[in-house]
């Protein structure tokens, strides 16, 4: 038989050093520059002019670091909302559908309450709408896994299906309420004037951006100052301390998860007061909500990396969709590029966690006995 | 850990002097990152003999035995088997030089029988085994160690004492000449102890060499021909044992300082009844686990309730500390009803309540001391955590907790330390002034050191007029420390007699269920 003579050994870190924290993503980021590389030269582009056209167009341009920003207002919302939930362990992997609902329920108020109110109060109104239909969609799911356990990973996934049946039926439905009367074409219909913002000067971004900031500080100072997020806490790391403080955790559960629905469901309502004005039911082909799955994953559930990795996150996309346009790279290279380095990202966390190193088979001791 | 030893029928041994060397160890180094956890430790185990290594939580015992059988390589020093240089690349190697380690946590597959277990990892068995013969064969290995156990029988129905059984009927099975036995008594309750120790004597009678690992003074005394005993992975003494060996300079050699285990009984006045329980019953998915159980705790008093584990313990703790809602019955502290009523309610009238599970029930792991502190007082909708700061800082002088401060995790403390920790925030009371602590088993798994100062906080906490439950499966601490001894057994309390009066052939009969005399 033969043998391999060596062997990889992962030991746990005791401790992660500070300093492994930023040269591990540093590093990452590079391994996946240079991944990127190889196949950028393997088809015949230039990797160095590739990687200046997808900075500039992500980050260094007007137009690339708005729409960055514009991008990440969304991403920012729909990574709190799963960051959240994924801190106490519970997994809403259906943002996706909650921000549907979001983006049915801000339509709603910003149709049917017309235009009797003024902006400052009818946008609030849309977002509260928008996030309370959010909420609303994860309720169910909520409540069955506070009372009873059942898995919020099935139930809030196959909710997002319904959800986007749900947005195809709202348009290509003949007079339904969401869709444009005026026109035979399946379109939605424009909410009133009062309930849509203007962006600034000629970017595509919108004020919503600075509600998302302070959304994201506002809970990183609830989860790290206040006595729910204290609940939150001990929940998360031990449930039978919670058991034992009595702190009831299915009423925390049940709370984490309606919040959590509630700001995937606010970035859908703030697409309704911004760029969209109308339900737009390519929003099913997105995948915002999915996105900010990753978003969370990237900033390791911290809500206070969230403004960060979600800014990264969109330069990236944006940048890695305009090489088509500014230059002739197919977009398929962007996408490539893309996943190359959320994969090296977030595979690079192996690196940090653990201490790996390779050593000859007889010196190998796998199995660790308390000393 | 008292100085009274389990009465147990001395089986033949050899005279190990005349013996000839089985194993030894050589100046053996072995590090891991930030502790040298062997430092040129020399150590050796004659064929026949008793060799015990004693030491605290983290003094070596175990890396030295992992090195002996081959779960670890020395970084430094080398290992002789009968006059030969040998070395162990894994356990495996370890079996074919006849050295086998029976390990603290079983390794058995609960859903297989025993003669299953007993050859799991043997090479070489036929594609289709014969029951029959191997049940046999297994049985005739058992019957001659005096091991006595069902082949047949799956291993999850098997009782803790048993699957060690099984554990040593597998190490000798597999032809060990040498046994490594890790902590062996860590899960036994005193007549599997004897039992144990009579398996002992059966196998070194037998010419096989036992290296037993323990911290426990009186078990050690009592089954060792000789003792090794380190102290931060250095050898600091070799003893003689049985018979000769003194606990007081064992204690000594293995902590480095002179050390008090059995603290004093207080003897003073008891006050009002604190804790009164009226037929207390309790029954889960229709299984009754607490039948009628009625006893007081006053003021000033400690009062032990002995058991085997499983026997209705932690249910009874968890149904004071208003955690569980009785089936019928009623729990009273310091005069107000308190069943039904939840852990908070329980706590504003008194109650104080170290679990079994420190870390993780108790504490809160990933969080700091700081904030653990506030698990069991009032939080205001914005946690004030700087004015709880002072006096976090003030409870880890007071309590002399080895911790950075109060932003230190809970997860990084040792044992010893975080009980400590458990206990300071308990007994500093928080939503109202502590009366009633329940305890359970305060010093499990802790180092002699921690046990000392734990037995001595709980002490000064009675002496200064709080009632204690002390709930604990270590009999010669509830018998040393309390006033009274409830023993319970099957969820009822079996028997009752006063703490200095007690006889532990007595008590360890009504935890056995055998007797239920004094009550």
């Amino acid at each position: 038989m033969l043998r391999i003579p060596f062997r990889v050994v992962f030991e746990q870190r005791g401790e992660t050093a500070r300093r492994l924290s930023l040269l591990v993503p540093l590093a990452s980021v590079l391994a996946a520059l240079f991944f990127g590389a190889l196949f950028l030269l393997a088809t015949g582009y230039s990797p160095i002019d590739t990687y200046i056209n997808m900075f500039r167009d992500g980050f260094a341009s007007f137009n690339g670091i708005t729409d960055t920003l514009a991008l990440s207002t969304v991403l920012i919302c729909t990574g709190i909302s799963a960051a959240f939930a994924f801190q106490m362990n519970l997994y809403n992997i259906g943002g996706e559908g909650q921000l549907y609902l979001g983006l049915i329920g801000g339509a709603w108020a910003g149709i049917a309450l017309g235009d009797h109110l003024p902006t400052l109060l009818m946008v609030p109104v849309v977002l509260l709408c928008g996030a309370f239909a959010g909420a609303a969609w994860i309720f169910v799911p909520a409540f069955v896994r506070s009372r009873l356990g059942t898995s919020e990973i099935v139930s809030t996934l196959l909710l997002t299906y319904i959800g986007a049946s749900l947005i195809k039926h709202v348009i290509y439905t003949p007079g339904s309420f969401f869709r444009n009367p005026n026109t035979s074409f399946p379109q939605g219909r424009l909410v009133a004037d009062s309930a849509s913002l203007d962006s600034f000067g000629s970017s595509r971004l919108y004020p919503t951006f600075f509600v998302a900031l302070v959304i994201a500080g506002a809970l990183y100072w609830v989860v790290k100052r206040t006595e729910f997020g204290y609940r939150i806490n001990v929940i998360a790391d031990s449930p039978k301390a919670a058991y034992y403080a009595g702190i009831h955790a299915n009423r925390t559960t049940m709370w984490v998860m309606l919040i959590s629905g509630a700001l995937s469901g606010l970035a859908g309502a703030m697409l309704i007061v911004g760029p969209y004005g109308k339900i737009e039911p390519s929003i099913i082909t997105l995948g915002y909500g999915y996105a900010g799955i990753v978003v969370a994953a990237l900033a390791r559930n911290n809500l206070g990396l969230i403004i960060v990795s979600g800014i990264l996150f969109s330069g990236l996309k944006v940048g890695g969709n305009n090489l088509q346009v500014t230059t002739d790279t197919p977009i398929h290279i962007g996408v490539m590029l893309q996943g190359a380095i959320l994969l090296f990202a977030l595979g690079g966390e192996a690196f940090r966690r653990y201490h790996i190193h390779v050593v000859r088979v007889h010196d190998v001791s796998t199995k660790k006995v308390a000393a | 850990m008292s100085n009274t030893s389990h009465e147990v029928a001395q089986g033949p041994h050899h005279n190990s002097g005349a013996a000839s060397t089985a194993l030894s160890a050589h100046s053996i180094d072995k590090k891991f990152p930030g502790v040298l956890a062997n430092d040129s430790v020399d150590f050796d185990v004659r064929a026949g003999e008793v060799h015990t290594l004693l030491g605290e939580n983290g003094a070596g015992k175990s890396t030295l035995a992992a090195v002996l059988c081959g779960l670890y390589q020395p970084d430094a020093g080398y290992l002789m088997r009968n006059g030969k240089r040998i070395s162990l690349s894994s356990p495996r190697a370890g079996l074919q030089h006849g050295i086998a380690m029976v390990h603290q946590h079983f390794r058995l597959v609960e859903r297989f029988t025993v003669s299953e277990n007993v050859i799991l990892g043997s090479r070489d068995l036929p594609f289709r085994l014969n029951r029959r013969e191997l049940n046999e064969k297994v049985a005739a290995v058992a019957e001659s160690y005096g091991l006595p156990i069902d082949p047949d029988a799956t291993v999850g129905d098997l009782s803790v004492g048993q699957r060690q059984r099984v554990e040593i009927v597998k190490a000798l099975y597999q032809g060990a000449e040498i046994l490594l036995l890790d902590e062996p008594t860590a899960v036994l309750v005193p007549s599997e102890v004897e039992k144990l120790f009579e398996n002992v004597h059966a196998m070194t009678a037998a010419g096989k060499s036992i290296v037993f690992i323990s911290h426990k003074l009186g078990e050690v005394v009592e089954i060792s021909d000789r003792v090794t005993v380190l102290r931060n992975g250095r050898v600091t003494g070799h003893v003689p044992g049985r018979g000769t060996a003194d606990t007081k300079e064992l204690a000594r050699l293995m902590v480095g300082r002179d050390i008090e285990l059995n603290a004093q009984r207080a003897t003073h006045a008891t006050g009002h009844e604190v804790l009164q329980i009226r037929n207390l019953s309790l029954s889960v998915n229709d299984v009754s686990v607490l039948t009628d159980i009625s006893f007081n705790v006053h003021a000033g008093e400690m009062v032990g309730i002995a058991g085997v584990a499983g026997n209705g313990q932690r249910e009874l703790a968890d149904t004071i500390a208003g955690l569980i809602s009785p089936t019928s019955g009623s729990v009273t502290i310091s005069g107000s009803m308190t069943t039904d009523r939840g852990p908070v309610q329980a706590r504003e009238v008194g109650l104080a309540y170290v679990p079994e599970d420190r870390l993780g029930m108790g504490l809160v792991p990933s969080m700091s001391i700081l904030d653990n502190l506030l698990l069991t007082r009032d939080r205001q909708v914005v946690v004030d955590r700087i004015s709880v700061r002072p006096e976090a800082a003030r409870l880890i002088e007071q309590f002399e907790i080895k911790a950075n401060g109060p932003d230190h995790l809970a997860r990084k403390l040792s044992g010893g330390n975080a009980q400590k920790g458990l206990l300071a925030r308990e007994l500093s009371g928080g939503r109202g002034a502590t009366k009633l602590l329940v305890v359970c088993s305060p010093t499990r798994g802790l180092d002699v050191g921690a046990i000392e100062t734990v037995r001595r906080l709980l002490n000064d906490a009675r002496s200064s007029g709080q009632a204690i439950l002390l709930i604990s499966e270590d009999l010669d601490e509830v018998l040393s420390l309390s006033d009274r001894v409830l023993v319970l057994y099957r969820g009822a309390v079996v028997h009752e007699t006063a703490g200095e009066t007690a006889q532990l052939s007595q008590v360890g009969a009504a935890m056995a269920g055998l007797s239920g005399g004094g009550r």
